[in-house]
């Protein structure tokens, strides 16, 4: 269902970034990376409003002429961002949330690893193993 | 910031500007081109009006016309019919606006601060404003609307030619055809009844200037005053040279299109920047024209400045009299016509019109078919009426009116679905609400959004899209409104055009920049997609431009993948700009980095690389440029000073010595510097030298580099470099050599470059390149220059090999390599840990030095297996290699004890492995032993132990080693004691027989042996004191005698090879002691297995007796550093020594200090061959009454020491009573048994001496009681039975070893069997005069036997 999913750290450089082997890895860099941009966008927009009670999913970030761009943000200002094929219109937005949540979890798994220097880029097969299970065709 | 130099509103004024056509005589035209100039640019310059026009609306209001521009155009038809898009010469000539219109060397360049962003922005985009210029000036005239269609007819005619007033009815009537006739499309006009203006110029040079008077008068009976002017030009005449320069103001209107320089763009509102820049500008424009132009000169050359204003005056003229009014008549008579329309109401207007049919159907099907942008009406439609009338509103800048009207004539067409002009209308009524003083109603964005929708979906006309998204992006950017700007530029961006594309791209980034809340992504993405399509559109500089902007946004910030691509195309865009040392730097930045490329991708990359590089290098072949590639560890580099040792020749073993091979040990090193410091000090008569500094002959990153390091002239220099390779793909080096610099008095060195290898590596490669200096001086190494080569992938092997060759070649730079080596990180003072202090190191910077002499030692027959206490023969060739002498050579170990030197006078050919009883350590000799006495004394003088320190100086001829010279010298080597892999470390010393070399005359060599030992016999030995009364001795001397129990242990059980071992001797060594007795002589072969040897010697104190026997014949060869090192340090008399401490009393009194000596030999069976080991063994007794064994203790394994909170108590002193226990030695002389007969006496009275012998070298107070009760009842029954009689307590003092007997006298009551040995006895030392007398061992058991008679 996601043809890109990237996990961007507080400073903004990735620490995981996988993408559908089938197409151009470096388009989706520069769509992730620019991104960011309305991620940071709607962070401050929102950090003004409601204050410390933020809610994580971003929603659509931007969309493009073939992606939809999705975005979460976690209170450590971990930033995820998931692209979706834009002709994948049976994707609703209760969908893209699960995904982001199931995606938080096990990037916590990883931090909560004691062997994993936080601010590293991400090297687990578990995560490894979610992300392909949320790049694949499951529904 | 992309903002233009103009304010908006001018720039939409500009835009839009009434349309004036000139129709030339021939002959004016002759007149104009004087000045190299037609009529129409003539009055180019002067066409922006300075004073204010005015001109009253329908309502008679006035209105002020300010700062009106009119453009003047010579009429060019044509019969075309505009399109909807740009005909290729057009675009031809937008992509040269845009190219030669660059971004300045030094221009003013924006820094944007956006978080942790610090971007370099340039802050105009003169490339655009002029694309921007040059695309609304070329707008193909339209039928929708009017603002650009020509409003007025300049008619010139020469004042020279024959009848003036013919020529203007030629040119009106010509005029008049251009419009009506249909013949042209084009030029287009506004209104049926074109003003036409009519223009007399008159040549001052050449006309005659009444008779032009006369013409005008007669022209202005015939015109009117204000349709006519007469304009005097060419004041000058061509000839004249006069030195009066002219500004030249046409050059800017002329050639900004051809020149390459733009000059327009910067006439901002002042700075020093902007008018250095129009001078400069200037400067150019005056220069260029008499190149493009040719000897013309340049423009406006007849000119004078009275003329110049002649021409103003005329604009202004024209303008004033004959435009305004023109228009504002036409704007009345379209307003009336509008008003009587107006009684009809619209809406039935409308109604009427869609019942009827209206008269429009037939006029559509005639002029045009509905076409995609919906209706078409014929030029002179009603319902284009009030359209003119808006266009000519906005035209004299009456915008209110021209909003009103525009939106009039939007409602109308859109009605008609005349999409066209529903658009038109929409978009001028956008741009006049805009442009409203005042602002009474904010500006209409949808408007404008309606009418790009509609240009660009609806009627497919991409032009006018274009031109209304520009206005409206640059309404937008002026409200603040980039997002929404950033949007609009965007969405016109199309495949259609690369260079609009990226011209809209590059100010939409500009806009995501300039946001209140920059979004610096966003403009870096834009920015690379704009460079994408310049590249495409061919605009290779702005292309470069472009992405090295947004360079700055991805730039180390681990988007590597993004980065390698912005970096490959720069470095691709710089190449074919001919900039490569820009391409060359692009390229590096994509090798170096880590890079998540795949392996292919990389190898594009290098290949690319070394293309460009080897460009560079062929353009400029005068230096060595840095190569990134592959990454050189800089501090990982080591460097090794002498040649590369041999490790064995033949049989013989050379030493070990120091090798590029061996890993650094720091603990190793220390110990090595620490031997060095002990031979430095022996060679210096014990003094260690102020400045010694311990020899290095490899230099790594934590080795002390703080020296300059020394190498010897003639021994090669070896460079060890770590290169290691981050890439996927293997890199080739050939010719890889050093770079240094040798300074001594410029004397180019003569040296010797040896390393020429070819090293792949994949990842970390180590590549050692030697250096042979010939001379002394200095030496600097500085890098390392090589030629770098990617590895031939596979299906290049398949190509013929000649082909793979020059492939290779093509694609190999050759460049270098720094070698830069920071020093270790300074920690001593404050400073140093607060900041990054480095160090020096020197590593790299050797000294050469003379000569020095070279030892090389090789070892013979030396085992690497040894049996603990086996002693073995060995042979050590020390050889001088060098050309020079040494001398001075000595030898230190850690282990001193395992070998020692042998005499020269051994005869040589005995050394033959299998005659070992030849090669024995022992000699036999035959010795009259006394049967029943084993035990035979020998003394070995002192001086044989008379080795002060650890260093032993090797015993060679003379001292000195000649060149060439070498000796083999005999080694007696000593299995260690102890089993296990021992670790043998020995360090060779030798010295310069010429000590002038002032840096350093000595020089080491190392060796190191591992030696694995395995058990053989074990040998514990105690003393005990003897309790043998005294008179039993035969010849006593005043001291008492010592028992010493040997047990000898076979631990050898697992080795197979060892069958038995024998003991051949026992013998001890000692100043003090004298075997006196062999007891128990139980010399019983010790055969395989554990056995108890049990012998029982006896040995005789001798008391401060010197040993001064000098040779002794049988104990030849024997390496007797072990037997040695115990009494060595003891040798004075114990009696000297005033004692005082109590411990020292004690320990006195206890001191043994005997060594026994075990010899054994073992026979193994090795190879089928029975061989015969021998060995020795040695236990040092040390005090009476402790076990001594020949292994030495175990240590135990460290006990984990708790954590105590608490500071300990201190531990109350204990005198050692066990020891002091010791110290008076008590014997009871007695009958054995005796015969008393209880029946005559009851009392039996029995005689007994107490011997009281002080043991110690001190005084000692002594109590004897004979009263003491136990208190175990076991010895109180015993003690009911007899009882002493006579004096019961004595008190007596005893002089050092002294010995006091006491009669006593003990009574027994019957017959039986009794322990004597009840005395207590308390001894204290007599001068301690605070402490307890100690209670003293009691001895064994007396017993005493009564018989009754």
């Amino acid at each position: 269902m996601a043809v890109c999913i990237a996990v961007i750290a507080k400073e903004n450089y990735p620490l995981y970034i996988r993408s559908v082997p089938t197409q151009n890895e470096l388009k989706f860099h520069y769509t992730v990376h620019t991104s960011l941009d309305v991620v940071e966008e709607k962070i401050s927009a929102v950090g003004k409003s409601i204050g410390d009670q933020r809610e994580l999913y971003l929603g659509l970030l931007y969309p493009t002429e073939d992606y939809k761009v999705y975005g979460y943000v976690t209170n450590t200002k971990v930033k995820f961002v998931i692209v979706v094929d834009s002709s994948n219109t049976s994707l609703r937005d209760n969908e893209i949330r699960s995904m982001f949540r199931k995606l938080h979890n096990s990037f916590t798994d990883v931090m909560c690893n004691p062997f994993h220097n936080p601010g590293d880029s991400i090297q687990s097969k578990t995560f490894d193993g979610i992300i392909s299970g949320m790049m694949v065709q499951t529904g | 910031m992309a903002q233009g130099v103009q304010s908006v509103q001018e720039f939409i004024q500009d835009s839009f500007v009434p349309m004036v056509a000139v129709l030339c005589s021939e002959e004016a035209g002759r007149v104009t081109r004087k000045n190299n100039l037609n009529f129409a640019e003539l009055l180019r310059p002067f066409c922006r009006l300075t004073s204010e026009g005015h001109i009253r609306d329908p309502n008679n209001q006035l209105q002020v016309v300010k700062n009106l521009r009119i453009c003047v155009n010579n009429v060019v038809t044509s019969t075309n019919t505009p399109s909807a898009t740009l005909g290729p010469s057009q675009c031809r000539l937008l992509n040269e606006v845009v190219s030669s219109c660059q971004p300045q060397e030094g221009a003013v360049n924006n820094v944007v601060t956006a978080g942790e962003y610090n971007l370099n922005v340039s802050a105009t985009t003169p490339w655009f404003e002029s694309y921007k210029e040059k695309f609304l000036q070329s707008m193909p005239a339209s039928d929708h609307e009017f603002l650009n269609h020509y409003l007025a007819c300049l008619l010139v005619v020469s004042s020279t030619e024959v009848v003036p007033v013919e020529q203007f009815l030629k040119l009106s009537q010509e005029q008049h055809r251009i419009q009506h006739s249909g013949e042209h499309s084009i030029p287009k006009w506004f209104i049926p009844n074109t003003l036409k203006y009519y223009v007399l110029l008159h040549d001052m040079s050449e006309g005659n200037e009444q008779r032009a008077d006369m013409v005008y008068e007669d022209m202005k009976q015939r015109y009117g005053s204000q349709g006519c002017y007469l304009l005097k030009i060419n004041t000058r005449s061509i000839s004249a040279e006069d030195g009066e320069q002219i500004p030249d103001p046409w050059c800017q209107y002329l050639h900004r299109n051809s020149l390459p320089n733009q000059v327009s763009t910067d006439y901002s509102s002042g700075g020093l920047h902007t008018l250095c820049a129009i001078n400069t500008d200037l400067e150019k424009c005056s220069r260029v024209p008499e190149g493009v132009v040719g000897g013309a000169g340049i423009h406006g050359a007849c000119l004078t400045l009275s003329d110049h204003d002649h021409i103003r005056q005329f604009v202004q003229e024209f303008t004033f009299r004959g435009l305004l009014p023109h228009i504002e008549k036409n704007i009345r008579q379209l307003n009336d016509q509008l008003v009587s329309r107006k009684g009809l109401s619209r809406s039935l207007f409308t109604a009427t019109k869609k019942w009827f049919g209206g008269s429009k159907v037939p006029e559509k099907s005639i002029s045009e078919p509905k076409s995609t942008c919906g209706l078409l009406y014929p030029p002179e439609a009603p319902e284009l009426q009030i359209r003119k009338m808006a266009d000519l509103c906005f035209l004299v800048q009456h915008y209110e009116l021209a909003y009103s009207c525009y939106h009039t004539a939007k409602k109308d067409f859109l009605s008609d679905q005349a999409m066209l002009y529903a658009a038109g209308a929409l978009e001028m009524a956008a741009v006049s609400a805009f442009l409203q003083a005042g602002a009474p109603r904010p500006y209409p964005a949808h408007y404008m959004d309606t009418a790009i929708q509609t240009y660009r979906d609806t009627c497919k006309n991409m032009v006018l899209a274009e031109r209304c998204a520009l206005l409206s992006t640059e309404i937008l950017k002026s409200q603040g409104k980039y997002s929404e700007a950033a949007t609009l530029l965007i969405k016109m961006t199309s495949e259609d055009s690369d260079l609009r594309s990226a011209l809209l791209l590059e100010q939409a980034a500009h806009c995501f920049i300039n946001m209140r809340n920059p979004m610096v992504r966003k403009f870096a993405f834009h920015m690379i997609l704009a460079g994408h399509r310049f590249s495409k559109a061919g605009q290779r500089r702005h292309a470069l431009r472009c992405y090295c902007q947004a360079m700055q946004v991805y730039k180390e910030r681990g988007w590597s993948l993004a980065e390698d691509h912005i970096n490959f195309t720069i470095g691709r865009q710089s190449f074919t700009l001919g900039q490569p040392e820009n391409a060359v730097l692009a390229f590096k930045q994509i090798l170096t980095i880590d890079s998540r490329q795949t392996a292919t991708q990389q190898g594009a990359f290098l290949r690319e690389y070394l293309y460009v590089y080897k460009v560079i290098t062929v353009c400029n072949d005068v230096c060595l440029l840095q190569l990134p590639l592959p990454c050189i560890n800089s501090s990982a580099t080591r460097v090794y000073f002498g040649h590369e040792r041999r490790l064995a020749e033949g049989e013989k073993q050379a030493a070990t010595h120091v090798s590029l091979d061996q890993e650094y040990d720091p603990d190793l090193a220390a110990m090595w510097f620490h031997l060095e410091e002990q031979l430095v000090t022996a060679a210096n008569r014990g003094i260690t030298p102020v400045n010694f500094q311990p020899t290095q002959y490899c230099l790594n990153c934590q080795t002390d580099n703080l020296r300059h390091p020394l190498a010897v002239m003639e021994e090669p220099i070896i460079v060890e470099v770590m290169f290691r390779n981050p890439l996927k793909v293997s890199l080739v080096l050939s010719n890889l050599s050093l770079i240094w610099n040798f300074t001594l008095d410029g004397v180019p060195p003569l040296k010797e470059k040896m390393p020429d290898k070819l090293t792949i590596s994949n990842e970390e490669t180590l590549a050692r390149l030697q250096l042979l200096p010939h001379r002394t001086g200095e030496l600097n190494i500085v890098g390392v220059v090589y030629d770098l080569a990617a590895a031939s992938s596979g299906d290049m092997c398949g190509l013929l090999l000649l082909t793979c060759k020059q492939a290779l070649e093509l694609m190999t730079g050759r460049g270098k390599q720094d070698l830069n080596i920071q020093g270790p990180r300074l920690n001593q003072t404050k400073e140093d840990k607060m900041l990054v202090r480095r160090g020096l190191d020197k590593r790299l910077d050797p000294i050469i030095t003379p000569p020095m002499p070279l030892l090389e030692v090789f070892f013979l027959q030396f085992p690497t297996a040894l049996l603990c206490g086996e002693i073995r023969k060995a042979y050590v060739e020390v050889c001088n290699v060098s050309g020079v002498a040494l001398c001075g050579l000595r030898v230190i170990s850690t282990h001193p004890d395992f070998f020692t030197f042998g005499s020269k006078s051994a005869p040589l050919s005995t050394i033959h492995p299998t005659s070992a009883e030849n090669n024995s350590a022992y000699q036999t000799f035959a010795t009259p032993l006394q049967p029943d006495l084993v035990a035979s004394e020998m003394l070995v003088s002192a001086e044989d132990f008379s080795q002060p320190s650890d260093v032993i100086d090797i015993p060679i001829e003379g001292n000195t080693l000649q060149p060439g010279e070498s000796t083999q010298l005999p080694l007696w080597l000593r299995g260690p004691d102890q089993e296990g892999v021992h670790e043998i470390n020995f360090l060779f010393y030798y010295e310069n027989i010429d000590k002038g070399n002032k840096n350093r005359c000595h020089r080491v060599l190392r060796h190191t042996v591992f030696i694995c030992a395995s058990r053989s016999l074990s040998v514990q030995a105690s003393a005990f004191r003897s309790s043998i009364p005294p008179h039993h001795v035969l010849d006593d001397k005043g001291g008492g005698g010592t028992l010493v129990f040997i047990d000898v242990e076979n631990l050898n059980t697992s080795d197979a090879g060892v069958c038995e071992f024998h003991i051949v001797q026992v013998s001890s060594s000692s100043q003090h002691w004298r075997l006196h007795k062999c007891i128990n002589p139980a010399k019983e072969k010790g055969g395989c297995g554990t056995l108890v040897l049990n012998s029982l010697c006896f040995f005789k104190y001798i008391f401060s007796v010197q040993i001064s026997i000098p040779e002794f014949p049988e104990y030849i060869d024997v390496a007797s550093s072990t037997t040695s090192s115990g009494s060595r340090s003891k040798s004075c008399s114990p009696a000297e020594e005033r004692v005082r401490d109590i411990t020292n009393i004690v320990k006195k009194c206890n001191e043994l200090d005997l060594n026994v000596i075990i010899i054994w030999k073992a026979y193994v069976i090795e190879d089928n061959k029975q061989l015969i080991l021998e060995g020795q063994l040695n236990v040092a007794l040390q005090t009476i009454g402790k076990e001594a064994t020949s292994l030495p203790p175990k240590q135990e394994a460290q006990e984990m020491v708790l954590l105590k909170f608490k500071s300990e108590l201190p531990t109350p002193v204990i005198t050692p009573s066990g020891e002091l226990s010791q110290i008076i030695k008590t014997n009871l002389h007695y009958p054995e048994t005796y015969i008393h007969p209880f029946v005559q006496n009851s009392l039996c009275v029995v005689p007994v001496t107490l011997m009281l012998s002080n043991c110690s070298s001190a005084q000692v107070d002594v109590i004897i009681n004979l009263r003491h009760k136990s208190t175990s009842p076991e010895s109180a029954e015993v003690h009911s039975l007899f009882t002493w009689v006579g004096q019961s307590q004595y008190k007596r003092q005893l002089k050092p070893q002294e010995v006091l007997c006491l009669t006593l006298q003990a009574c027994f009551l019957q017959a039986g069997v009794y322990n004597l040995n009840t005395p207590k006895i308390f001894a204290k030392p007599s001068e301690q005069g605070a402490m307890c007398e100690t209670s003293q061992q009691a001895s064994t058991p007396a017993l005493i036997i009564i018989n009754n008679a």
